[in-house]
């Protein structure tokens, strides 16, 4: 390991200073630590090397080392490679770091290595072991959360098609990552634990955000008020039983100790909403309107 | 270069290319400060420091290699000057601190430097004026916070729960040990008194709560809580084939997938009281439809009856 860290450093030291950008070649013949491998064990060793400095998150780019692109070398944008300050404090770092040991995304320790290059944290005591997990792959999270910031175009297999999706933002709701963007002109959401084989565009900057897409709006935290219908107001009544378990679920809402409860709310996706007041069964009753209570009659006959 | 080794390397190597800049930036700083906001032992801070002074630019002479180690108990770092950063945050690392901290906010836990922190964070990784990251817990702020407290002052709780299975009311003290989410749920672990057993509670179950006086000694470390579903002898089983629009069953219940064509799943599906997938399968409708389980199918034209009963004429 130690040989590996040697060499990358002094890797990354040339390219941070070359100002140019600098072929294969010229790094295997200059740099300490590949001088004396065979062709075939430079090969190996560069391409190891090349990985690692990505995955660090060190921008290495391929670009032609003259006008006539006869060649190609390897440059490091010091621009790009140096983390913007944000002026963090002691106190700061330090909350960002219990909140990142807390709150696991993917359950890798990314959040913690993101911190050090922040400047590290002053930890004292034990920490909470871990208390909320958002899974997920924190891989692939993080490309689709590159190409929403960088405006890249991403690609994905979802439900049976190829997607072609410009990325608008990531949303994180009742134990699920989704993806809001924009397909074909029209506004959608994606579960990301269904996409597969998601590839991301090369181009940044790649198409004009739709101001028509609003994060909130797509993930509101109902599932009823995330559909495409005309908004209904509809009533529902909760026996005193289930009142509280209901008014749970409706910010602002409180019910009464052993009192019945009755809230009229919007649906815009009456398929969700009358799924919700039938998980309490008969102890919930849908007052109003009367075209989803006929629908949700038709549900419990099993007819649709 | 395994896996893990190459995750080895990979943290090492993160570590003194966040430590050398501030090193550079805080002449003077100490041995025990850089151990301790980059979680260094000292043997480990001198390894490192050892390992960049042999490194630098081509050359790799005394004017061209770096100047790294401990005087007395300064870290002195020169000849540096390209390292003077740190290299930019991974788009995952970006995620991961962002989400973890508009988490932590969503749930009325943040402190004001989180606020700030991740006020500034946005401000350097994100474009102006967006939004593209949202992290909405569903948390209960309230019992949740009630509850981590009595977690953390290890006192034992009083608490009102409606079980999920069964449908039963039942009032019972617990030791509260690790208040968790997973999966778009909060959880309680703990001992519970009644069953004289370790529990999982969903709090979104517990209809009331209070603490107690009464103390207890957590276990240490706290057993890893695992929300799964416990199979017993007396579970009652009932085989589902689940339509295309009913394929989230499968995200939120326990159940085991015995054959999927691509459009029908047929699952089976396990628990204590019938009245668990028969409430499902009424709010399924056609979606689902029950293959095998005469308890189950017994209890669900029960729950029809009672439900189509609200909504007869007169």
């Amino acid at each position: 390991m130690r040989r590996v860290i040697e060499r990358v450093l002094n890797l990354l030291a040339f390219l941070l200073t070359a100002g140019r950008p600098v072929t294969a070649e010229e790094i295997r013949r200059t740099v300490a630590g590949y001088d004396r491998s065979s062709d075939e064990a430079f090969r190996r060793m560069f391409e190891r090397d090349k990985e690692l400095l990505r995955r660090l998150g060190v921008p290495l780019r391929v670009e032609a080392t003259d006008a006539w692109s006869v060649e190609y070398g390897y440059v490091v944008p010091v621009d790009e490679y140096r983390l913007p300050d944000p002026g963090l404090t002691d106190e700061e770092r330090a909350a960002l770091w219990l909140a990142a040991q807390v709150v696991r995304v993917g359950g890798g320790p990314v959040g913690s290595s993101a911190v050090l290059k922040l400047g590290g944290a002053r930890l004292t005591g034990a920490v909470d072991p871990v208390a909320a997990d958002l899974g997920a792959d924190a891989e692939v999270l993080g490309d689709l959360f590159q190409a929403v910031t960088e405006r890249r175009v991403v690609e994905f297999d979802y439900r049976g098609r190829r997607r072609r999706v410009h990325p608008h933002g990531l949303g994180h709701r009742r134990g699920h990552w989704y993806l809001v963007g924009t397909e074909g002109g029209e506004v959608r959401t994606f579960r990301i634990d269904r996409a597969s084989d998601v590839a991301v565009g090369e181009e940044p900057d790649a198409f004009e955000r739709d101001p028509r897409v609003s994060l909130k709006d797509a993930l509101r935290s109902q599932p009823w008020e995330s559909g495409a219908e005309p908004p209904v107001r509809a009533r529902v009544r909760f026996d005193p039983e289930v009142a509280w378990w209901a008014a749970r679920r409706l910010p602002g809402v409180s019910a009464g100790d052993d009192q019945p409860l009755e809230v009229t709310l919007e649906v815009t996706n009456p398929e969700a909403f009358i799924g919700w007041v039938l998980t309490f069964g008969p102890r919930a009753r849908l007052l109003e309107p009367p075209e989803l209570v006929d629908r949700l009659v038709e549900r419990v006959r099993g007819v649709a | 270069m395994s896996g893990r080794s190459s995750e080895r390397t990979a943290g090492r190597l993160n570590r003194i290319l966040a430590m050398l800049p501030w090193v550079i930036a805080n002449p003077g700083t100490t041995v025990a400060e850089v151990c301790q906001r980059f979680g260094y032992t000292r043997e480990e801070l001198i390894g490192d420091l050892e390992l960049v002074f042999v490194c630098g630019l081509p050359g790799y002479g005394p004017g061209d290699l770096m100047v790294a180690y401990v005087d007395e108990d300064q870290v002195v770092v020169d000849m540096a000057d390209y390292f003077a950063a740190a290299p930019r945050l991974t788009p995952a690392e970006a995620l991961a601190l962002l989400s973890a901290g508009l988490a932590m906010l969503g749930t009325g836990q943040g402190s004001e430097a989180l606020e700030s922190a991740v006020h500034k964070l946005n401000r350097v990784l994100i474009p102006e004026g967006e939004e593209p990251l949202t992290v909405d817990l569903d948390a209960e702020p309230e019992l949740v916070g009630d509850l981590r407290r009595a977690a953390a002052d290890g006192r034992v709780v009083t608490i009102d729960y409606v079980s999920l299975g069964r449908n039963r009311r039942t009032v019972r003290q617990v030791e509260p040990w690790l208040v968790f989410t997973s999966l778009g749920n909060w959880y309680l672990f703990g001992h519970d008194h009644l069953s004289g057993e370790e529990r999982i509670f969903r709090i979104d179950r517990i209809r009331s709560l209070s603490i107690t006086d009464r103390r207890f000694e957590p276990p240490s470390p706290i057993p890893e809580p695992e929300v799964r579903y416990v199979p017993s002898e007396e579970d009652v089983h009932a085989v589902i084939e689940l339509g295309p629009r009913a394929r989230w069953v499968l995200d939120y219940y326990p159940v085991d997938v015995l054959a999927d064509d691509g459009e029908v799943l047929r699952v089976r599906f396990s628990s204590a009281d019938p009245s668990v997938a028969a409430g499902l399968l009424l709010r399924l409708g056609a979606d689902a439809v029950l293959v095998e389980g005469d308890e189950v199918a017994e209890a669900l034209a029960r729950l029809r009856e009672q439900v189509l009963a609200l909504y007869e004429p007169g």
